[in-house]
């Protein structure tokens, strides 16, 4: 018993500090979030489209609005208004979008609701989603859930009126089965793996409190669970940090602009974001450190870094500057290599050697041949060049006109995509999005399972722990519980 | 000449009337005199109705005819909860324990199992002395052969109606109700080694003709094994050298109604552990031709397993075996973890390897018993059936095993028995208010395919149904729903419960600053990051906390509430798992939101015209589920499905009444203001939007 109390022990301090820290936190953030239940979802068809509408629906809804719209008064009911609508996280614009406030009851579940009409590109909408994800006591619907509601507040009929067949089909079957084609990839295996090891841990935590006074269930599985606990912690959180297609769309692809000196690529990162962000001049080498800026190009995130140019410098500070941009390279998602097109290598090899100078080896790239103006319409050497070898997708620009900017755009564009994926095709924003939200839900239960004194309620934060995974894995029962239990024990009373 | 088993309906008419003049009539007859069947009839007398009792020989009632114990994990919670209905089972205890020891102490008091061990001896005198005596319960011996049946009542389930018993001598009974609770006695064998005979329990005849009857209903049948360790002398065993397990002192008694226990605490007997080697797995390893207990394939318990199963899936380790004490004068010990069904001579073999046992005598072999269980599917929550109206199942026939999970069956087929007979609604514990609602939730939804036990795994709001708190969460509605509590319980209910509002309120008004707190109750080490001010309340959930020390800190008004003990523990125990109860709040809401929604009862799944696959139709068909609460919880049914039944019954249903609902709620001291209006509807009835949007029940504190 001694040993019991030892090692639940721990933390009894620990705990409350965490969870006075919790909730300052929380009352922070809460702004004018009233507590309880909010759901949002988007509730316009998947896919590429105009415009997007989310829905929230909850006693958050008016506050959720409230918050983005960054205005204390909400929209006369049922009216729509044009709102600027941002992320009261960061402060960023999102978008310029038609909101409407519904609220309860005469509202399509009956509870109070919001919806946010956002041009439907998908930095805004995941951008959105994040927001509402971010707000206290909000949460991603689960499949169905919208329904749901609305039939507990005795409004089935208006969604009857709406084509329920269908709506249930979108808010359901459709979320399923595409929760489903993303579990056969590598990241369901993953997720799949950790649903089972916190099953069994959970399995154990249960198997002590129902049977070890009587059987052979020692102290040491409690351990074990520990350190399984902490080494699924922590897998966890460095999923969550890693920066792989979701997470570029989160942060932003970064993106680089490099060449030899003097060639216009501060003139480039002026073009891209329309303001001089980096100081211009003709003298070679005045880029020395790296120059960043935030972007969204065809809707998606960018963070575009403009670097010093690469050559052999003897200023230590310019050669610092090189160095910076190199590791700059290393890093990128996406190369922008900016060449001077009046003496850009006209032999392919040379060409080739060029950039692989540049370009890291597989980083995307697309190939800028600045200063288009000066080779005054003589295009028919360039064009003999790039035809017979696999250069990247090129393009002539001139920085000083703008000329060739539309056909540079439409190159990055493309890029961007094949990096990002689509982010709506499929809807797995969203669904990344609920993920994200029970990830997160289920390493704060295990957070405060460390921090658990009395056994019954650490195998609670287990159980909340499961619940959040389960919403992505599928649930596990009692009856999957004891399954693991007389597996693994001998219970013999 | 009688219906026996079906009804026949030209000759109904004249029957009835003929019964009418000659038959005996009670409101409600209980057949089975075990843990269901007593508390079955107690419930249904207490709830006033008039009420038979039959059993084959009054001698047994009361008889635990396994292991001479009662409580532990989860079923310490159930005795808890029959006791808060005014069930006999936890006063027993309380007049018959021979070692009481709450297990799991360590873990945290929602986890705290009640167990005790019990002289068999004094358990079944106090249990019949009780039964004589309960006004309104008559008790008869006799075998039930058969039932009569009539039509069915219109707008139920079911395709006739039970309206009394055909006894062994050929005489009837009539009964407005009738609670079946024979247990294994339904075509029961026992087994020992390669021999096999029909009996219940040892010495005791099975009933053939009523399972007869009940399978020519068509009822599903299932069936299960089980079985039981030999018994030994004990004064052939060496006790020394063995671990000896000393009981509680004080002893924590099961009843609310308890203050005490019969027992002086230093009288308490000890138990003893042994474990078994590896020359008891070579005898059972040697000799399995010999044994068709264990080769046949009926499901058996993998929680209780005979040593032979333990041996074959746990092989080449030690097994832990408890000697328990039979009885304060009892000889006999109870060797738990060696349930066999070897024959008798290998039996002795088995002991005799085991440390302190190597002179044991056997007093009587262990055997293993295999019998039928009616697929608890076919009953609705109130446990009456829906093949055949006012017919009710408890105990080990509906596929569970355990004194505790039969006595809480039977104390809710007593009560709803009785109300069948009163024309009130039935009495439904929800799973978010008990475990008794757990366990016939989930036998009633999902059935069974090995004796159910109870498990607070099992339960999903552990951290609210507690031990501690089951007469908040059951007496107040056994008393004002079920009429089964007496006046003397329900007021103690009562004035507790104002106690610990009282209490609670007291606490969370003595506010100070930390630094304050810090001096006034130097042992407790508050967390220097909160805010300040902050509550005794907020003091009292420190594990270094408790009444007694913040009394001596602040005997005003503290004092007074730390003196009476039971609240003072109480109170800690609130304040411990305030946080955790609030965090399961909104969760509760949305099963018993789920769970106020009935289906109805003769919706034909295969039917309907509902958007729902074929095995989601066959899945709901099988399980009935009740609610909608019930649906979602039948494995393989999607949320889409649910959706779709919810939108078909809404429209097809529209027109009919809503029926009456209990009102659940409100047993949560520590949390009322969270606390809703549960909207209890029938889907069917069209929702009033006014009646769900608005009302809060605020619980006076």
């Amino acid at each position: 018993m001694a040993v019991v109390g030892g090692a639940w022990s721990r933390a009894g301090m620990a705990l409350r500090r965490a969870l006075s820290a919790a909730g300052r936190r929380c009352a922070q953030r809460l702004c004018s979030v009233a507590p309880g239940d909010t759901i949002f979802a988007v509730s316009s068809g998947h896919g590429r489209c105009g415009v997007a509408v989310i829905r929230t629906s909850g006693p958050g809804s008016g506050g959720a609005l409230r918050s983005l719209t960054g205005n204390a008064e909400l929209p006369p009911p049922r009216v729509m208004a044009l709102r600027r609508i941002r992320d009261p996280h960061t402060a960023e614009l999102l978008d310029r979008g038609l909101v409407v406030w519904f609220p309860g009851p005469r509202s399509f579940t009956g509870e109070d609701c919001a919806e946010l009409h956002v041009h439907g590109g998908p930095a805004v909408v995941s951008g959105v989603l994040r927001a509402l994800g971010r707000l206290c006591g909000l949460r991603p619907a689960e499949p169905g859930e919208f329904t749901r509601r609305a039939f507990h507040r005795g409004k089935l009929d208006l969604t009857a009126a709406e084509g329920l067949r269908d709506l249930i089909h979108a808010e359901t079957e459709a979320q399923r089965q595409q929760a489903l084609r993303q579990m056969d990839g590598e990241l369901g295996r993953l997720y799949r793996r950790w649903g089972e090891t916190l099953t069994q841990a959970l399995a154990h935590v249960e198997a002590y409190i129902d049977f070890s006074e009587d059987d052979n269930v020692e102290e040491e599985v409690l351990s074990q669970v520990d350190a399984a606990v902490r080494a699924l912690e922590r897998e966890m959180a460095a999923h969550l940090r890693d920066g792989r297609r979701g997470e570029l769309l989160r942060v932003g692809v970064r993106a680089v602009i490099a060449g030899p000196p003097n060639v216009g690529k501060s003139s480039l990162l002026n073009l891209l974001c329309q303001r001089p962000a980096a100081i211009v001049s003709p003298v070679a080498g005045t880029t020395r450190d790296v120059v960043e800026v935030s972007l969204n190009v065809s809707g998606y995130p960018v963070v575009l870094s403009d670097t010093a140019g690469l050559r052999d410098a003897t200023d230590p500070i310019e050669r610092e500057g090189v160095s910076r941009a190199r590791e700059r390279l290393q890093h990128a998602d996406l190369v922008l290599a900016v060449l001077d097109a009046t003496s850009v290598p006209t032999d392919p090899d040379e060409l080739g050697a060029a950039l692989r100078s540049l370009v890291p080896p597989a980083t995307p790239c697309v190939l800028v041949l600045n200063k288009a103006d000066l080779l005054g319409g003589c295009t028919g050497a360039l064009d003999a060049c790039t035809r017979g070898s696999p250069l990247p997708p090129t393009t002539l620009l001139s920085c000083k006109t703008g000329e060739g900017t539309d056909r540079l755009l439409q190159l990055l564009g493309q890029q961007l995509a094949q990096l990002c994926g689509d982010p709506l095709a499929g809807s797995p924003s969203l669904t990344q999005s609920r993920h994200s939200a029970h990830l997160r839900g289920c390493m704060a239960a295990l957070a405060q399972y460390r921090q658990q004194q009395d056994v019954g309620m650490a195998a609670e934060q287990l159980r909340v722990a499961r619940r959040h995974l389960g919403h992505i894995t599928g649930h596990v029962g009692a009856e999957d519980i004891l399954d693991v239990i007389f597996r693994d024990f001998c219970i013999g009373k | 000449m009688l219906a026996r088993g079906c009804w026949r309906r030209p000759a109904l008419r004249s029957e009835r009337r003929r019964l009418g003049s000659a038959a005996p009539r009670y409101e409600v007859v209980v057949i089975g005199g075990g843990h269901a069947g007593t508390e079955a009839a107690a419930a249904a007398a207490r709830g006033g109705a008039r009420t038979l009792l039959l059993t084959h020989r009054i001698g047994t009632i009361g008889e635990m005819s396994c292991n001479p114990s009662f409580g532990g994990i989860g079923k310490g919670h159930l005795v808890r909860e029959v006791d808060a209905l005014d069930g006999l089972c936890g006063r027993m205890c309380d007049a018959a324990g021979v070692h009481y020891k709450v297990l799991n102490r360590s873990k945290g008091p929602a986890v705290w199992g009640l167990r005790a061990q019990i002289d068999r001896q004094r358990y079944r005198d106090g249990v019949q002395k009780e039964i004589l005596s309960t006004p309104l319960l008559t008790v008869r011996e006799a075998s039930v052969e058969d039932l009569l049946l009539t039509e069915p009542e219109a707008n139920r389930p079911g395709k006739c109606q039970v309206t009394g018993v055909v006894l062994g001598d050929g005489s009837t009974v009539c009964a407005g109700s009738v609670v079946l609770t024979t247990g294994t006695f339904l075509r029961g064998r026992i087994l020992m080694g390669l021999e096999a005979h029909p009996a219940g329990r040892l010495g005791d005849p099975p009933a053939v003709g009523l399972a007869q009857t009940l399978e020519r209903l068509g009822f599903a049948v299932g069936r299960l094994k089980t079985g039981t360790p030999p018994r030994l002398a004990k004064d052939t065993i060496n006790f020394s050298g063995l671990e000896e397990r000393v009981p509680d002192n004080p002893p924590v008694p099961f009843s609310f109604l308890s203050k005490a226990v019969w027992i002086k605490p230093e009288d308490q007997l000890s138990c003893y552990l042994t474990r078994t080697n590896l020359r008891a797995q070579k005898i059972v390893l040697d000799n399995l031709h010999l044994n068709d207990h264990v080769r046949e394939t009926t499901k058996g318990p993998r929680y209780c397993p005979s040593f032979e199963s333990k041996v074959l899936r746990f092989p080449n380790r030690e097994h832990q075996v408890w000697l328990e004490p039979e009885g304060l004068e009892s000889d006999v010990i109870y060797p738990q973890g060696l349930s066999m069904t070897l024959p008798p001579e290998l039996q002795e073999q088995v002991i005799r390897s085991i440390q302190g046992l190597e002179n044991a005598k056997i007093l009587q072999p262990g055997y293993g018993v295999q019998y039928d269980f009616l697929d608890p599917r076919q009953l609705a929550a109130s446990l009456e059936s829906r093949l055949v109206q006012r017919l009710f199942f408890a105990g080990q026939i509906n596929g569970t095993t355990g004194y505790e999970e039969a006595a809480a069956q039977g104390v809710i087929a007593g009560i709803n028995a009785c109300l069948r007979v009163q024309g009130k609604p039935p009495f439904i514990v929800s799973r978010t208010e008990g475990y008794v609602g757990v366990l016939i939730d989930d036998l009633t939804t999902l059935g069974t395919t090995e004796p159910y036990r109870m498990f607070t795994s099992r339960v999903e709001f552990r951290m609210s149904l507690r031990p501690d708190n089951a007469d908040a969460r059951l007496t107040h509605r056994g008393f004002e729903e079920a009429g089964c509590v007496s006046q003397r319980r329900y007021e103690q209910a009562v004035q507790m419960r104002a106690a610990l509002e009282d209490g609670i309120a007291t606490l969370k008004s003595l506010q100070f600053s930390i630094s304050k707190w810090s001096h006034l109750v130097p042992e407790v080490p508050i967390s220097s990051s909160r805010r300040s001010p902050v509550s005794a309340f907020d003091i009292l959930r420190y594990p270094e906390a408790n009444m007694e020390i913040l009394a001596r800190a602040i005997p005003e008004p503290l004092r007074k509430l730390a003196e009476w003990r039971e609240l003072s523990e109480r109170l800690k125990i609130e304040a411990a798992y305030e946080w955790c109860v609030a965090n399961q709040q909104q969760e509760i809401e949305e099963v018993r939101r789920d769970e106020a929604l009935q289906l109805p009862e003769d919706i034909d799944y295969f039917a309907i015209d509902a958007s729902l696959s074929a095995e989601v139709r066959e899945k709901l068909n099988s399980s009935r589920p009740q609610t909608i609460g019930a649906v979602s919880r039948v494995p393989g049914v999607t949320p889409a499905a649910i959706v779709n039944l919810l939108r078909f019954v809404k429209t097809t249903y529209r027109t009919e009444k809503p029926k009456a609902f209990p009102q659940t709620g409100k047993y949560l001291p520590g949390n009322v203001d969270l606390e809703k209006a549960n909207p209890q509807t029938q889907i069917s009835a069209g929702i009033s939007e006014d009646k769900l949007g608005s009302t809060v029940v605020k619980t006076p504190f």
